[in-house]
C-alpha cells in the first residue's frame, strides 16, 4: 500500500516544490493597520511591554551578579515598603516628575526639547545666585529663589523657540547645544568665582536653613507636594483648558490647526516656555531640595531622564507623574547596588533604555493588528 | 474581445474594524475589455480593487486569475500575476526621477536585469521607459524628478511603472478625477488601445460619461455589494445613476440669486515674480453678497494659490484683496477672519481644514471656540461642545459617525466635507470661500454640498467657488470667470455658453 502511494506522494511533493515560495510568517498571518484602539488596549500593550522591558532588565543584572532572589527585594521591597527609602523615592522622585512634566508640555506643541537639562542647570544658577547674593529678607530668600529658577528656566528656553519660528532652526540641535553651554557655565562658575571658599570643592556655599525646602511631613519635603501641584496645573492646562484643545490641534497637524484658527505660533511659544519654566523648577528643587547648594549633580542624567519619563507616559502628566516615581525607584535601587553589589551607577541608564526600547516597539501593536488569515487554498 | 476571464472575485467580503466594506461581492473581467466599476464613494470599489491587487486580504473569498484560483500575499505577488493598480493617490517618491520610481516598482526577474552598474541600468531602464512611453503616446523624459511633473504626467508615470512591471490586467482607480476633459479623454483612448491588444482593463470611477464613452461592460457597486453588470451601451445615463444611487437623485436646475452690494473686491493680485513667471499675474474680480461666482479653469493655473490668499493660508501676493467695511483681508487675524464670519472650504480636506487624528467633536468645536462659546480660556465645556457637534452632526446628514470622540480620519471623503461645512457655517457665514467642493465626493454627497452653498447663498452670503471641475461650476455659479495662466481671462454671466468657457480655458495668448 506505501508502494502504490509513494509516487502519487512523490507527484505531490513535486507539486509542493513547484509552488511560489512564500515567508514562513507570511503564510497564515496578515499584518494590518489599525485605526483605532481602545485607551485600556493601548494601555495593556504599554503595560506588557514593560513587562517585557523589567525581565531583560533583570536578566542582565542577574547576569551581572546580582543574586536573583533579591531582585525584588532590592527594586520593590526595599524601595516602597522602607518608610526611609520610600521617602528617597519620593524626594528622588520630584525634580523628576518636573522635568517629565516639562518635556510632555513641549512635546504635546511638537517642540523637542531635549535641551530640559540646561534649562534645570540655568534654574539651579539663577536659585543659587540669589542665596549668594543675599537678595531679599529672609522670609522671601526661598520664593525669590523659586521665581529666579522660573525665570531663568524660561529665559534659556527663549532662543531656541524664537529661532525655530523665524529662522526655522532645527529646535533637536540648538536645545542640544544650548546645553553644553549651560554645562560648561555651570563648571566654569564652581570652579571659579563661585566655588566654596571654606574647602575649594567644586561645589558652591551651603544655602541658610531659610534658603533649603522644609519638610513639611515628617521627613517628606515641600518639593513633593510642590512636584503634585505643578503635575496637576500641567494636567488642567493640557485637558480642561481652551489651550489642551489648540495644542491637541498645533500637535495633529499645524497647518489645520492654523487655518481654523488656532494661534499656532502664539501656543508654541507658550508651551515651550512653559516647559522651560518647569525644566527650572526642577533644577531649583535639585539644589535647594536635595543637595543645598550648587552642584555638579546634573550629570546625573536628569535632562535625558525627562525625555523618557515624557515618552513613556504619552505625553500625559498623570502618567508621567507614575513613570517619575518608577524610575525615581530605578535611580534609588541603582544606587543601593552600586553599593551592595559594585554594580556601575550606568546600569540604571541602560536599564532605562531598554524600557523605552520595549515600549517604543509596542507601538507597533498598537498601529498594527496581526491576524490568522483563514485558509484557503493557494 | 476573447471570452476567457482575466481575474475573478467571487463572494469577497471585508470589513474595517466592524464596518462591513465589502459584501459577497462578485466581480469579473475578460481579458480584451475595458471593464468599468462604478458606484458612489464608499460603495467599495477602491476596497474590491485592493484586493484583486493584493493590498487587502479578503475575509472570505476568493480570486481567480485566467481561471486559476490564487492567493495574492502582497501587492508585489500580484505583479507575478501580471496584476498592475495606478491608485487614485499616486505613490510616488516625489524626489526621485521618474526612471528610479519605476526601478522601484519592478519586479526581479531575470528578464529584468541588466548586467552592469546602477547607473547603467538605469540607463537601459530609461531606454525602455522611453520606447513604452512612445508607444503609448506619452510624451515623458525619463531623468525628470517627479515632483516638477504635472498631475496627468504622474499619472502617466504611474501607468508606465505598473506595464513596465509587465502587468497585463490594469486597474485604473478613478484615473480621470484629477484629469482635465482632453487629458482624460486621451488617457482613456490609450487604455482602450491597450486593452485591444488583449490586456484587461479595469476602470474604477464614478463618471457615468466615461463609463459611457470607454467602457465594455460596466458592474455597479452599491454599499459593498456589486449590483449589476451591463453593457453601457444598452442602458442609459439616468438608469445607471438610478442603479449606483439606489433611488433616483434629482438634478438641481440652477435657481439664480439676487445680488446684492460689494462684498470682496480685488485688484491686480499677483505672486512674486519666479523665473520671469507669476503664478498669480493680475487677478481682478469682485464678489457681492447673494451671488455665487465661479471661477473655472483647468488646474493649474493659479486657482489654488488664489485659494490660499484668500483663505489665509501662507502665500505671498502682492496687489489689493479689500473685504468692503474691513480693508485688507489677508491682514485679517484668524480670530478676526471668525468675527468677520468667513467661511472657507479648502480644496485639500485633510491637509488644511481636519485634523484626522483627532475626534470629529473636535474638529467640530475648534471653530467656535475662539468666541467663548466652550467656556472661557481657562475652562472647556466639553459637554457643549459635544451637544453642538451632535446636533450640527444630525443636522448637516455626516454619516459613518459612531461615536463623537472618533478619529474624523475614519470618516469617507463626502462625510468628511460635510464636518467640515458644519463647522464652517455654525454661525451664519457672511463670506464662503470654496475650493473645489465635491473633489472625490459622490453624487448624492455632491448635490448636498452644493444645496448648502446655495442656501448660504440665498441666505445673503458672497460665496466663490473655484473648481476645476466645470460641470460644478455650471451647476452653481451666477457669474462665471475663468482662470487661465494666473488670470481672469473672460467672465461670463448665467446663463453661460460652455463652448465659450470651455475655449476660455484652454486658449493661450
Amino acid at each position: 500500500m506505501n508502494d502504490r502511494l509513494r509516487p502519487v506522494m512523490l507527484e505531490q511533493a513535486v507539486q509542493d516544490a513547484r509552488k511560489p515560495r512564500r515567508p514562513l510568517l507570511a503564510r497564515r498571518y496578515a499584518l494590518e493597520i489599525r485605526q483605532q484602539l481602545a485607551w485600556y488596549w493601548q494601555a495593556s500593550i504599554i503595560g506588557l511591554a514593560l513587562l517585557v522591558g523589567l525581565g531583560l532588565s533583570a536578566a542582565i543584572l542577574v547576569a551581572a551578579g546580582v543574586p536573583a532572589g533579591e531582585l525584588l527585594n532590592e527594586f520593590v521591597v526595599l524601595t516602597v515598603f522602607d518608610l526611609q527609602s520610600l521617602k528617597a523615592v519620593l524626594f528622588q522622585a520630584s525634580p523628576m516628575i518636573l522635568v517629565g512634566l516639562a518635556g510632555c508640555m513641549a512635546f504635546r506643541a511638537r517642540f523637542w526639547n531635549l535641551g530640559l537639562e540646561g534649562q534645570m542647570i540655568w534654574g539651579a544658577i539663577g536659585a543659587t545666585a540669589i542665596s549668594l547674593f543675599q537678595i531679599g529678607p529672609e522670609a522671601l530668600r526661598l520664593p525669590l529663589m523659586f521665581g529666579a529658577a522660573v525665570v531663568c528656566g524660561l529665559a534659556w528656553a527663549v532662543a531656541p523657540v524664537l529661532l525655530k519660528l523665524r529662522l526655522s532652526v532645527n529646535e533637536i540641535i540648538s536645545t542640544l547645544m544650548l546645553n553644553y553651554l549651560a554645562l560648561n557655565f555651570l563648571l566654569h562658575l564652581l570652579y571659579g568665582s563661585w566655588k566654596d571658599p571654606r574647602s575649594s570643592f567644586p561645589y558652591s556655599p551651603q544655602f541658610q536653613p531659610f534658603e533649603r525646602l522644609p519638610d513639611v511631613l515628617d521627613g517628606i519635603s515641600a518639593a513633593v507636594p510642590l512636584a503634585v501641584v505643578v503635575a496637576l496645573l500641567a494636567l488642567w492646562f493640557l485637558g480642561l483648558s481652551r489651550a489642551g484643545l489648540y495644542l491637541r490641534f498645533v500637535d495633529a497637524n499645524p497647518r489645520v490647526a492654523g487655518a481654523v484658527g488656532v494661534p499656532v505660533r502664539r501656543m508654541i511659544v507658550a508651551t515651550v516656555l512653559l516647559s522651560g519654566a518647569m525644566a527650572g523648577i526642577a533644577g531649583f528643587l535639585v539644589t535647594a531640595g536635595q543637595e543645598g547648594r550648587l552642584t555638579q549633580s546634573f550629570y546625573q542624567g536628569y535632562g535625558f531622564s525627562g525625555i523618557l519619563i515624557a515618552f513613556l507616559a504619552r505625553n500625559n502628566p498623570i502618567a508621567a507623574l507614575v513613570v517619575a516615581l518608577l524610575m525615581a525607584m530605578l535611580f534609588v535601587a541603582g544606587r543601593s547596588l552600586q553599593v551592595f553589589y559594585q554594580i556601575p551607577f550606568s546600569m540604571v541608564q541602560l536599564i532605562q533604555a531598554i524600557l523605552v526600547i520595549c515600549v517604543a516597539s509596542s507601538d507597533f501593536f498598537i498601529r498594527h493588528r496581526i491576524r490568522r488569515v483563514q485558509g484557503g487554498e493557494s | 474581445m476573447s471570452t476567457l476571464n482575466a481575474i475573478q472575485l467571487t463572494g469577497v467580503s471585508k470589513s474595517f474594524d466592524g464596518f462591513m466594506a465589502l459584501a459577497q461581492a462578485d466581480f469579473t473581467a475578460k481579458w480584451g475589455e475595458v471593464h468599468a466599476l462604478l458606484g458612489e464613494n464608499g460603495a467599495g470599489k477602491s476596497s474590491l480593487m485592493n484586493i484583486a491587487a493584493g493590498l487587502y486580504a479578503p475575509e472570505s473569498g476568493s480570486l481567480f486569475i485566467d481561471d486559476n484560483p490564487v492567493r495574492l500575499s502582497g501587492p508585489r505577488d500580484a505583479s507575478r500575476y501580471r496584476i498592475g493598480m495606478v491608485h487614485q493617490h499616486f505613490k510616488l517618491v516625489k524626489p526621485f526621477s521618474v526612471a528610479e520610481n519605476i526601478l522601484l516598482g519592478l519586479p526581479e526577474q531575470p528578464g529584468n536585469a541588466v548586467r552592469g552598474s546602477h547607473r547603467q541600468r538605469l540607463r537601459a531602464l530609461e531606454a525602455r521607459i522611453g520606447e513604452k512611453a512612445a508607444e503609448l503616446g506619452f510624451a515623458i523624459d525619463p531623468c525628470q524628478a517627479t515632483e516638477s511633473l504635472s498631475v496627468a504626467e504622474q499619472q502617466r508615470v504611474e501607468i508606465l511603472k505598473v506595464l513596465l512591471a509587465g502587468a497585463r490586467i490594469l486597474i485604473l482607480d478613478e484615473p480621470t478625477a484629477v484629469l482635465t476633459d482632453q487629458e482624460a479623454e486621451r488617457l482613456l483612448e490609450t487604455v482602450r488601445s491597450f486593452a485591444r491588444q488583449g490586456a484587461a482593463v479595469i476602470l474604477v470611477t464614478h463618471k457615468m460619461s466615461d463609463v459611457k464613452r470607454f467602457a465594455d461592460r460596466v458592474t455597479v457597486m452599491r454599499g459593498g455589494r456589486t449590483i449589476q453588470t451591463l453593457d453601457p451601451q444598452s442602458v442609459s445615463i439616468a438608469e445607471l445613476v438610478r442603479l449606483t444611487v439606489g433611488e433616483s437623485a434629482t438634478t438641481h436646475a440652477h435657481q439664480p440669486g439676487t445680488p446684492g452690494e460689494e462684498r470682496l473686491r480685488v485688484r491686480g493680485l499677483r505672486s512674486p515674480e519666479v523665473g520671469g513667471h507669476r503664478v498669480l499675474n493680475g487677478i481682478d474680480l469682485s464678489l457681492r453678497a447673494g451671488e455665487i461666482y465661479g471661477i473655472a479653469g483647468v488646474g493649474g493655473n493659479g486657482q489654488s494659490e488664489l485659494a490660499n490668499a484668500l483663505m489665509g493660508l501662507p502665500e505671498p501676493t502682492e496687489g489689493d484683496i479689500e473685504l468692503i467695511g474691513f480693508g485688507d483681508l489677508r491682514r485679517a487675524s484668524s480670530e478676526q477672519r471668525r468675527a468677520l464670519r468667513i467661511a472657507c472650504i479648502p480644496a485639500d480636506r485633510y491637509g488644511t481644514a481636519l485634523a484626522g487624528e483627532l475626534s470629529v467633536a473636535e474638529n467640530f468645536g475648534v471653530g467656535q471656540i475662539h468666541g467663548g462659546r466652550y467656556g472661557s480660556f481657562f475652562r472647556l465645556r466639553r459637554k457643549r461642545l459635544e451637544e453642538d457637534a451632535a446636533a450640527a452632526i444630525a443636522g448637516f446628514d455626516v454619516q459613518g459617525v459612531r461615536s463623537l470622540k472618533q478619529k474624523a480620519a475614519l470618516l469617507s471623503g463626502g462625510n468628511a466635507q460635510k464636518l467640515v461645512i458644519a463647522r464652517e457655517f455654525s454661525r451664519e457665514p457672511q463670506l464662503v470661500l470654496v475650493h473645489s467642493p465635491s473633489r472625490g465626493l459622490d453624487v448624492r454627497a455632491t448635490a448636498a454640498v452644493h444645496g448648502r452653498l446655495r442656501t448660504a447663498r440665498d441666505a445673503g452670503a458672497a460665496v466663490l467657488v473655484i473648481s476645476e471641475d466645470l460641470d460644478e461650476v455650471l451647476a452653481l455659479a451666477d457669474r462665471i470667470g475663468v482662470m487661465n495662466a494666473g488670470r481672469i481671462v473672460a467672465e461670463f454671466p448665467h446663463p453661460a455658453d460652455r463652448q465659450a468657457i470651455g475655449k476660455a480655458m484652454v486658449t493661450h495668448e
